[in-house]
């Protein structure tokens, strides 16, 4: 929230253009504005010993606190049942990247999340998200550190009962906000989403891509540091989809890091941003600019 | 921490009337629970005091030397009087015995007999009412060693029997009392659980949010409560209900019975609503955590 407030307000009518034509959005048409993309070069495919060489190089160079949101070192996952979902993962994602994580099912995506907003541990390895060691953290932090994270799922996770409006505000109230913070937070959020005229009205009444929206908004809300967002766009049509891109890439611009986990192979090479692909644990390419499949 | 409490009772309220159906069905269910419990206990406590008031008719009684003096009399009485295992020590004259056995003759509506004779054929005697009836043995032996005493009618066997089947009476009413405890126990805690499972996803939004533990858990402690305290609260209006057209036939009994009506009511009031309030904390307090520890 503190962050929002240093942004200039939104106004009601410009929150968002959201009239793009679908799969006609210029690879080169958005600008991130961080100089993420220069750190990695990609004049030839890289092999992936290459890649893993310079993610560690770059590694050392982004592991300061203040330049990378998020650095994970030589993760491993193992669960009880002795199934292995990442092996020696090394992936750092700095402040203002915007990151596709792909890769089939089962290839350790949702793990990756989990570790991320510690539900699980890595077994081995440092999982360091905005300088603090997840692993190292007491139980009783674990809350305040979800804060600087906004999650975004396939399945939206909006409470019925409740309005837009509410909704948003939920996340607020139950980490202890005043409600005169709350109130034009909430406001701003969903002016950036654009959904100040549907804030009354209940997920039943919304269509897939509002209900998406008020799921980003609710992300947003706390100023959070990284979005992630698993398959946001799984449950939408194409066109949606879009909508739902555009927002986040608006997000992104804003200065949120923004991690998307999809299966949505358009959007992924169209876009042309940095694609991290998993496969069977491990990260088997990490390129700026990447299309979904590998382009050999 | 007061805005806290406030949110937290805020919420318990929400969550209540936004779940009408699944927590008017806890509610039910408690009141099913509390009224089953509170039934037994009302039919534990008039077994304990029924078999009190059969254990205070154990009475020995040593009739004593028609010879017997005044002082004599007096001196076995004071001593009997100071064992601790007696209660209350009455004298009955000659004269007494009589005017006794003539009351209940005519009470019965028999012809008077005692006319016929010219002297009084009774002994006077000493009745021991008993504060421990197991100590009866002792008692007995103690007036039978004194000389002034002419004999004691021996009940203890009779006694025995009767201490061996109140106990049996007594413990069965407590092992059922603490089984039908333990049932409604399980009921009460599975039906909150089922309320808050209900709501599973609620709980996953507010942790993926950041919300701490104390936040997640205590709308849902308070909602326990309040569910326990509304159960309690219709229970005993049922009670009350009910304790008119029951009372009607239950006077005598109660009458007979040491039971002090005051008393009996405030324990069955703190019964209820302690059971209510209690076990809906409870079952609440272990549903969340079933959430929060990962």
């Amino acid at each position: 929230m503190h962050r929002w407030s240093r942004l200039p307000p939104f106004g009601r009518g410009d929150s968002l253009v959201l009239d793009v034509a679908p799969p006609a959005v210029p690879a080169d048409g958005v600008r991130t504005g961080t100089p993420a993309e220069s750190l990695v070069s990609i004049a030839s495919p890289p092999s992936v010993r290459s890649i893993r060489r310079r993610i560690f190089e770059r590694g050392r160079d982004q592991a300061l606190p203040e330049r990378a949101v998020l650095v994970l070192h030589d993760v491993t996952k193992q669960y009880p049942n002795g199934k292995i979902a990442l092996r020696d993962v090394d992936l750092v994602i700095p402040e203002g990247d915007f990151v596709f994580l792909v890769g089939p099912s089962g290839a350790g995506k949702s793990t990756l999340i989990k570790l991320l907003i510690r539900d699980e541990t890595a077994t081995k390895g440092d999982v360091v998200l905005d300088g603090q060691d997840l692993a190292r953290l007491p139980r009783r932090q674990v809350p305040r550190m979800r804060r600087k994270i906004g999650i975004i799922f396939q399945d939206f996770k909006l409470l019925p009962t409740k309005t837009v409006w509410e909704n948003v505000a939920f996340a607020l109230e139950v980490t202890g906000h005043p409600r005169r913070q709350i109130r034009p937070a909430v406001d701003r959020v969903l002016a950036i989403v654009g959904l100040t005229a549907q804030a009354r009205q209940i997920p039943a009444q919304l269509s897939g891509g509002e209900q998406q929206r008020t799921a980003i908004a609710r992300a947003l809300v706390h100023g959070p540091r990284l979005i992630i967002a698993d398959e946001p766009t799984g449950n939408l049509d194409p066109l949606i989809s879009w909508e739902i891109l555009q927002l986040l890439l608006r997000i992104n611009e804003l200065g949120v890091t923004v991690l998307m986990a999809t299966h949505n192979a358009d959007v992924v090479t169209a876009l042309r941003k940095r694609v991290v692909a998993l496969e069977e644990g491990r990260i088997i390419r990490d390129e700026v600019g990447g299309a979904y499949h590998r382009e050999d | 921490m007061i805005s806290f409490v406030v949110f937290s009772l805020k919420r318990a309220w929400q969550g209540f009337w936004r779940n009408a159906l699944m927590s008017l069905a806890a509610t039910a269910t408690m009141v099913l629970m509390l009224l089953l419990l509170a039934g037994f206990w009302i039919i534990q406590t008039g077994l304990l005091a029924g078999l009190e008031f059969t254990e205070q008719k154990v009475e020995v009684v040593a009739y004593l030397q028609p010879n017997a003096t005044e002082s004599q009399v007096t001196t076995l009485r004071s001593e009997i009087g100071a064992m601790p295992e007696v209660a209350a020590v009455t004298y009955v004259s000659r004269d007494d015995a009589l005017e006794r056995f003539r009351t209940s003759m005519e009470a019965q509506g028999r012809e008077d007999l005692t006319q016929y004779l010219d002297s009084n054929p009774l002994y006077s005697s000493l009745e021991v009412k008993l504060a421990d009836p197991s100590a009866i043995r002792a008692v007995g032996d103690a007036l039978r060693e004194d000389p002034t005493v002419r004999n004691v009618i021996n009940i203890e066997d009779l006694v025995d029997r009767v201490l061996t089947v109140t106990n049996i009476l007594r413990t069965a009413g407590t092992v059922i009392l603490i089984v039908v405890g333990i049932i409604v126990l399980f009921i009460i805690v599975n039906t909150i659980r089922l309320a808050v499972v209900a709501r599973a996803e609620e709980i996953e939004i507010m942790r993926l949010v950041g919300a701490s533990d104390a936040f997640i858990r205590w709308p849902f402690v308070f909602e326990g409560a309040f569910v326990g305290f509304l159960g309690a609260a219709v229970t005993l209006g049922v009670l009350w209900a009910a304790s008119e057209p029951i009372g009607g036939f239950m006077v005598e009994f109660f009458r007979v019975l040491p039971i002090q009506v005051g008393t009996l009511t405030r324990d069955l009031v703190t019964l209820v609503v302690g059971a209510g309030v209690g076990l809906g904390v409870l079952g609440s307090w272990l549903s969340v955590r079933t959430y929060l520890i990962r």
